[in-house]
């Protein structure tokens, strides 16, 4: 709605008409959460490149004398993590109509799947049927479903926090936060679906 | 002049600008080309920056034009050309100093914090020969070293006979090299491993073929029972106290490997890898306080009474 | 015309406009204000402080080094201290100094050479600095309590390793790293989001002054490379603290994994140091031959090669390792090909001197000591990338000559700077005569310091050794050298005399007084909290000598809260406003909180939880919004603040 906008026009620019809520690329925040993205992103590249590094070496992988990890909880959780984001496209779309009532709904709904998931991912750990301290295929495998579970923890509180928020002091800025919060949901899922299959699976195959 | 000879005695050479290897030789020409271009680039450039900055300057401010484009043009293909021309000569000096040598004499380096394990394989494994800190190599013989390090990681460099390469803890690295005319070389531990990195050199002494097979011969004797009183009071000495617990002397029940192998500690130049001159006087000073000589060495001092210090030391010098 | 920097105000609504402005973006007075603030300037000039001192610090580190070093035998430090020395000195200049400095000067000029009244996220800009103060403490206390770092400013395992670095000692060299690369990698993502989203309406990508785009470079850089080394410290930290594995041969782990994960960081990590320098080069080129820099897209296209060949070098420092032969010549070939880009630019830079007219300030000259001592180094590093070559020299002073050499090729540019934006920061010039004098004494005093380094590591002499036998013959070019760091030193005291000089009697400084062309120089000097009365339209690549008489500007903005404007990413056309927070303390709250997790884990894992709970606290206290916040934004959202 700037476009009519021409750096070589002389007259002065009043962009007091320019709205105050936007989604996505146009707004700052979204940029700061895919920083963060990228930054979490990168620590998860470095465990993945570990651990076909430290498989590389030789020996077996895992090593004699250390158990396959289990599918059963670890495969119930990824699942139920692909579901959520069902809710979370709800709360996108609900946040991006502005409908702040069907908003707190749908974020007291996301927030419970949210605290489900920790349980679910101490489960995890447990699953790898090996410790951090027994080999390094234990270190790096604890590790890999360590980084990504501070992702869901910290998750998990932001959720609180800003459930609690929206419910107590609401402004408009909170869509986009939530829509933004969404964006994160489905980078989470994105990110844990390959780590699941290389720490899981990998042992399996490689 | 005889006192620097003297101390090449036990300091050994160390500097990659005289080489006495093959590999030393290529890398040096290497180096030598290298400077000269780098030198003339870095003409070039600073002329360059001279002449823009203090050139006389008409009134009218002149642009840059085609001119100025081609230049900077130039100058970028001459910055391509010379480092094809550098990867060519970088190229063909790597292939000249890894060839693998065949018919090469081979020994085992193990790198621990702070000096050097060497042993010489041999068939029967009696034969093996184990020594501390010091390598014999016959002259013009291509040798082939394995480093393995028993701790952290170290690395062995003599400079005059080729460049340096890692001992790293889990592995198993390999070098070659040859020494071309006889001499001492020193090879100083080059990667950072802690309180005695800067006193860790191993002295490699090249020496003609019948010298070296004479040594290695010797080498493979286990000590024999010293001859006179004194020196046998000290064996009794070395016996008795916490010598053992960490030095070998073949023949002897002192059989630790914690420590440098002393059957033939006498016949060394250099004590405590490389850091004072294998004499009784330092010798003495060493047993006493090995801090003060190699701070975080890993022996203890020792409180000895002169006389069993006489004997002792009288004991040491007989293990030639 | 409307004004952009109160120096220049003529009509009555603009004076009124700074009074308001004042009170919206001021600070509290005070010590509140201090703690509480969300400006940019202060932050940033917080960052610089910081880090200045640190740099001195550093310096003393070397000095004690070099009188270490300076006769054979010598017995002023034993090697338990030397390690920490020169540990903690290279720690201080890379990661409390070299690092941050160039990141600072981003902090605080990027957003006013876009034109904008501040970062993306001024909160987390506050965060980022105190979560840095907590690290250079902590590196401090250790060194001063002697539980500094002592195994090298890279910490190779096994030698930090649980195994044979008992005590806390390498526990402060991995959470130092993380406090620093978090504050790193926080003021890579305001870099990148301001740059983005806050640059003046009319800056396209293709008008950013090349400060701003290098920046833009380091930044992504940071962010790609800064994660690896904060993991690889993690790694270490666990193998220390719950008997983990990564390192260990013994149970399938390797120590070469540390080499590669911390110069895949640490490659990069050199570049972002030396492509911020490369951008003030080029503004201080610019600056003071009063042309705009020439082949401007090459230059933007070198800092960008750079940025992507850095990601492919780092095995070059490992070529004494066993990493496959075939694999080295791999790395010989991209470490010559950065050459290249590097080569571009010291072209252009010529070629832009060659047409402009040069003025002889102290600032261009450390221009021109930059180029002649940069690509010194640069040579020198295009030698060491030979495999056989590099076999002879690595981990040699051949190699410390190198790495000072561009290290401090990157430090010519940083004292051009100082003396190009010293006015801008606080309002004050400073004299001319004493910084010939500190260019004279510190182009001297590098090359007298660090030549000779070169033919001792040719002449045997081995890196990290705390002293030499006379025999080895390396005495007197150590001498040299240590009298080479007297002149050095001189140099930076006459820099500290010319600082306070400047701050008691120093003439006051303009507007622009280098009648340079970039936006920070269109508001007073120091900048008001608001930055710029009116944000400027920009209308060319060099804003203030492209700007027509009508000189546009923008209005609309709010003068009730922090309004800023939003703009596209490629074209910077107007897009939307975004109400900026006020100043709060909760950052200082949240850095405290994250710095006892991490001191805590240095002692006990339950660090982790008891941290965790205490920075959920500071993240509350952050994201919860006082009811005056809240009605603020609710009017503005309503359009009626
Ligand atoms: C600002 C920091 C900086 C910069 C810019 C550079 C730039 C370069 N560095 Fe350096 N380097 C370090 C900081 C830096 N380095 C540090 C800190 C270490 C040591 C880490 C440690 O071990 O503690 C190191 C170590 C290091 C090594 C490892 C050595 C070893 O440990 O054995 C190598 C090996 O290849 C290397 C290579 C290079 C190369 C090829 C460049 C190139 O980018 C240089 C390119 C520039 C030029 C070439 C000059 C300009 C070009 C021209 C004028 C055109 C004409 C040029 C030609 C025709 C060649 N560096
Ligand atoms: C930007 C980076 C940077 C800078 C600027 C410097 C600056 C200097 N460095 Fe440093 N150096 C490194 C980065 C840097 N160094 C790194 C990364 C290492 C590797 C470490 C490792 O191996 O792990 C290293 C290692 C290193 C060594 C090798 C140590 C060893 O291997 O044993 C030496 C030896 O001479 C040295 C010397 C110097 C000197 C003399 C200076 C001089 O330029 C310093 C100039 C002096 C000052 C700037 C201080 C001025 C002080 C005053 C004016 C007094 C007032 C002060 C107060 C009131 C506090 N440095
Ligand atoms: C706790 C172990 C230990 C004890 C006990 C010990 N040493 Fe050592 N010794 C070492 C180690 C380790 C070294 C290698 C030190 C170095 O060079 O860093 C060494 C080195 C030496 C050397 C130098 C060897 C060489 O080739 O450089 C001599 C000689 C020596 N010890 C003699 C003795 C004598 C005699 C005693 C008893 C009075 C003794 N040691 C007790 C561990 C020990
Ligand atoms: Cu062994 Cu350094
Ligand atoms: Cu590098």
């Amino acid at each position: 709605m700037t476009a009519a906008f021409d750096p070589a026009d002389r007259a002065d620019l009043d962009v007091s008409g320019l709205p105050t809520t936007v989604f996505g690329p146009r707004d700052i925040m979204w940029w700061g959460v895919l920083g963060f993205m990228t930054i979490e992103g990168m620590t998860l590249v470095v465990a993945v490149a570990s651990y076909f590094y430290l498989w590389r070496q030789p020996g077996t992988w895992p090593p004699e004398h250390t158990l396959l990890p289990s599918l059963g909880w670890p495969t119930v959780h990824v699942v139920f993590l692909v579901a959520s984001n069902l809710v979370m496209m709800r709360v996108s779309r609900v946040a991006h109509r502005l409908d702040l009532a069907a908003l707190r709904r749908w974020m007291l709904v996301a927030t419970a799947c949210s605290i489900v998931m920790v349980p679910l991912r101490w489960l995890d750990f447990l699953a790898l049927n090996v410790r951090w301290d027994t080999n390094a295929y234990g270190s790096i495998a604890w590790l890999t479903v360590g980084l990504h579970g501070t992702l869901l923890v910290t998750n998990t509180a932001e959720m609180l926090v800003f459930t609690t928020i929206l419910h107590l002091r609401p402004t408009e800025r909170h869509f986009t936060d939530a829509a933004d919060s969404a964006f994160y949901w489905y980078y989470m899922t994105l990110v844990w679906v390959p780590l699941y299959v290389m720490v899981y699976w990998g042992p399996r195959f490689l | 002049m005889t006192t620097a000879l003297l101390a090449l005695q036990w300091s050994g050479r160390h500097s990659a600008l005289d080489p006495f290897g093959p590999q030393a030789g290529r890398v040096h020409s290497l180096w030598q080309f290298l400077w000269i271009v780098a030198a003339l680039v870095l003409l070039a450039v600073v002329v360059t920056l001279l002449l823009a900055t203090f050139r006389r300057r008409g009134e009218a401010p002149e642009e840059a034009g085609p001119r100025t484009r081609s230049a900077v043009a130039t100058a970028v293909a001459g910055t391509v050309a010379v480092l094809l021309v550098f990867l060519g000569v970088n190229f063909a000096t790597g292939r000249a100093v890894t060839l693998p040598p065949d018919d090469a004499l081979l020994l085992r380096i193990t790198g621990h914090q702070w000096w050097w394990e060497v042993t010489y394989p041999a068939r029967p494994p009696g034969n093996q020969v184990t020594t501390a800190n010091e390598i014999h190599v016959p002259v013009g013989v291509p040798v082939v070293a394995e480093l393995q390090s028993s701790d952290v990681i170290h690395s062995f460099w003599p400079a005059n006979l080729v460049g340096k390469r890692d001992l790293i803890p889990g592995e198993t690295a390999s070098i070659w090299f040859r020494a071309d005319s006889a001499g001492v070389y020193r090879a100083q531990c080059a990667e950072f491993c802690g309180h005695g990195h800067a006193k860790m050199a191993l002295l490699v002494i090249a020496e003609p073929h019948e010298s070296f097979d004479a040594w290695l011969v010797r080498q493979r004797d286990s000590a024999r029972t010293p001859a006179d009183s004194l020196a046998r009071r000290g064996q009794e000495v070395f016996l008795a106290s916490s010598c053992v617990m960490c030095h070998s002397v073949r023949g002897t029940p002192a059989g630790s490997r914690i420590g440098p192998d002393l059957t033939h500690l006498a016949s060394r130049r250099s004590l405590a890898a490389g850091s004072i001159p294998n004499t009784r006087g330092h010798l003495a000073g060493w047993i006493l306080d090995p801090q003060r000589i190699k701070p975080g060495a890993r022996m203890p001092a020792n409180a000895l009474s002169p006389p069993d210090l006489e004997a002792l030391l009288a004991y040491l010098e007989s293990l030639r | 015309m409307r004004a952009v920097s109160p120096s220049e105000i003529t009509r009555a609504d603009d004076r009124e406009l700074h009074e308001t402005l004042e009170r919206v973006w001021g600070d509290r007075p005070g010590l509140v204000g201090w703690i509480t603030t969300t400006d940019h300037k202060r932050i940033a000039l917080r960052y610089i402080v910081t880090t200045f001192v640190f740099f001195l610090l550093g310096g003393l580190n070397a000095g004690l080094m070099r009188l270490q070093l300076s006769r054979p035998e010598n017995d002023f430090l034993g090697p338990d201290a030397y390690n920490q020395v020169f540990t903690v000195h290279g720690m201080t200049m890379m990661f409390l100094f070299a690092v941050p400095m160039m990141l600072a000067l981003g902090l605080y000029f990027v957003p006013l050479m876009v034109g904008a009244r501040n970062v993306a996220y001024p909160r987390l800009n506050a965060f980022g600095y105190w979560v840095f103060l907590i690290g250079c403490l902590l590196l401090y206390t250790g060194f001063l309590t002697n539980t500094g770092p002592d195994a090298g400013w890279f910490s190779y395992v096994p030698l930090a390793g649980p195994g044979f670095s008992p005590g806390k000692r390498s526990d402060i060299w991995a959470q130092t790293v993380t406090f620093t690369e978090v504050s790193g990698l926080i003021a890579a993502v305001e870099i990148i989001a301001t740059v983005f989203k806050h640059r003046a309406p009319g800056m396209s990508l293709n008008r950013m002054p090349l400060f701003v785009w290098a920046m833009l470079v380091t930044a992504f850089m940071t962010i790609y490379s800064m994660p690896w080394v904060a993991s690889a410290s993690l790694f270490l930290a666990s193998d220390r603290l719950v008997g983990t594995h990564f390192f260990n041969p013994a149970e399938g782990g390797d120590a070469l994994l540390w080499q590669h994960l911390f110069w895949f960081f640490g490659h990069p990590e050199v570049y972002i140091i030396f492509i911020p320098a490369t951008g003030l080069v080029s503004q201080l080129v610019s600056g003071f031959t009063r042309r705009p820099v020439y082949g401007y897209p090459v230059m933007v296209l070198a800092n960008i090669m750079q940025g992507f060949l850095a990601f492919g070098l780092w095995v070059h420092h490992m070529f004494a390792t066993t990493v496959p032969q075939l694999g080295s010549s791999f790395f010989t070939a991209t470490s010559a090909m950065i050459a290249i880009p590097a080569g571009i630019q010291i072209f252009c830079w010529l070629a832009t001197i060659w047409h402009g007219k040069p003025q002889f300030r102290a600032a261009f000259l450390f221009v021109l000591g930059f180029i002649v001592v940069f690509v010194t180094g640069g040579l020198s590093g295009v030698m060491i990338s030979s495999v056989p070559f590099d076999t002879q020299v690595h981990d040699s002073y051949f190699i410390v000559a190198h790495f000072h050499y561009v290290l401090l090729g990157a430090l010519f540019p940083f004292f051009g700077a100082v003396y190009y934006w010293f006015p801008k920061l606080t309002g004050r010039m400073l004299s001319e005569r004493l910084g010939y004098w500190h260019f004279g004494l510190f182009f001297v005093g590098v090359n007298v310091t660090f030549f000779p380094m070169h033919f001792l590591g040719l002449a045997g002499m081995p890196r990290r050794v705390y002293t030499y036998i006379a025999e080895t013959g390396w005495g007197n070019l150590n001498l040299l050298a240590s009298a080479g760091a007297v002149l050095i030193v001189g140099s930076v005291a006459v820099l500290l005399v010319n600082f306070f000089r400047a701050l008691r009697r120093g003439d006051r400084a303009p507007d622009n007084p280098w009648r340079a062309e970039t936006l920070e120089w269109a508001t007073a000097s120091p900048p008001p909290s608001y930055s710029f009365l009116h944000i400027p339209v920009v209308e060319g690549r060099s804003p203030l000598w492209e700007r027509s008489e009508r000189r546009p500007v923008v209005t609309g903005l709010s003068t009730e809260v922090r309004d800023t404007l939003v703009t596209t990413l490629v074209d910077a056309l107007p897009d939307s406003r975004h109400y900026d927070p006020r100043p709060s303390a909760a950052p200082l709250y949240a850095a405290l909180a994250l710095g006892i997790t991490f001191i805590t884990l240095i002692f006990t894992p339950w660090g982790l939880p008891i941290g965790g709970a205490v920075f959920f606290l500071g993240m509350v206290r952050w994201a919860w919004p006082t009811l005056r916040s809240y009605r603020e934004q609710l009017r503005y959202e309503e359009g009626k603040a």
